[in-house]
């Protein structure tokens, strides 16, 4: 017994070092006057191999609309606990969600990707919409959605 | 005297009016909501056995059941109560009617999940511009 609790406690030391430490980032995604409803928005993380690795945000409250957000639905079957805590509002069209975040700093310069699904009431689904990678050399450089999100960025 | 009695009174009387129709009017364009009250009233008539009435993207969101017991969701524009729309048989929030998902628990009620991005486990901090 002692001995797996020891091999337990070296394996979280060894898995979760870079996980202790973190950095407070900021998640800036404005929405283009797309002349619709207020937009569903998943950001979540994918890691090196591009498995679903966690989600940071969830705008909109309803899970029967979660379907339409479908890469992060078919990562999580929808599962409320991916985003309890982390869950507010729709943004409006031509609005900006502004999001301060403690993120681990082992997310960094390691592969992970960070995207944002949306959706649109009675406009076309957009999975995918940013694919940004997690990168030092990124912070600060927005990049363009597909569909609905005209701008998005991550500051230090 | 009797006239000029009249005059006095139409006189006095036709301002307020305007004003009246002025503040209808300010109100109207402000975009003044309807209470909740006047939404429950409008449902009661047209037979709707309400479960929800929220305010969403600046509309109100009723969801309930139809007369014939059918599932409903119908959106109203907040100040005129006219019905924007109407879906039937649509997926309920939660069981009160039978199975279907929960909603997850918004932020601040909950800490954030333990997936190992949030650092310190604090919850983010959001606004909307």
């Amino acid at each position: 017994m002692k001995s797996l609790l020891a091999t337990l406690a070296l394996s979280t030391a060894l898995t979760l070092p870079g996980l202790a430490s973190a950095r407070p980032v900021t998640l800036t995604t404005t929405l283009s006057n797309y002349g619709g409803d207020g937009a569903y928005l998943a950001l979540y993380v994918t890691d090196a191999s591009g498995a679903y690795a966690g989600s940071l945000w969830m705008a909109g409250g309803k899970s029967k609309y979660y379907e339409h957000l479908s890469d992060w639905y078919r990562a999580t079957g929808g599962d409320p606990a991916q985003i309890n805590g982390i869950t507010g509002a729709s943004v409006g069209a031509g609005r900006t969600l502004e999001i301060t975040l403690d993120l681990a700093d082992a997310l960094f310069d390691a592969g992970y990707t960070l995207h944002i699904d949306a959706a649109v009431e009675d406009m076309r689904d957009s999975p995918n919409e940013v694919a940004i990678p997690l990168t030092t050399d990124g912070v600060g450089k927005p990049v363009a959605g597909r569909r609905y999100v005209a701008s998005f960025a991550y500051d230090m | 005297m009797r006239k000029t009695l009249t005059a006095i009174s139409l006189i006095a009387l036709l301002p307020a009016g305007v004003a009246l129709a002025d503040d209808d009017y300010e109100k109207t364009a402000r975009g003044q909501s309807q209470s909740r009250d006047a939404v429950m009233q409008l449902a009661r008539e047209n037979g709707w056995t309400v479960r929800e009435i929220e305010m969403e993207d600046g509309r109100y969101e009723i969801e309930g059941r139809d007369r014939e017991g059918r599932k409903i969701e119908a959106k109203l524009d907040p100040v005129t109560l006219r019905v924007l729309k109407m879906e039937h048989d649509v997926e309920e929030d939660d069981d009160d009617y039978g199975a279907s998902t929960r909603n997850p628990a918004p932020a601040g009620t909950v800490a954030p999940p333990q997936n190992g991005l949030f650092g310190n486990g604090a919850p983010p901090k959001v606004q909307v511009n």
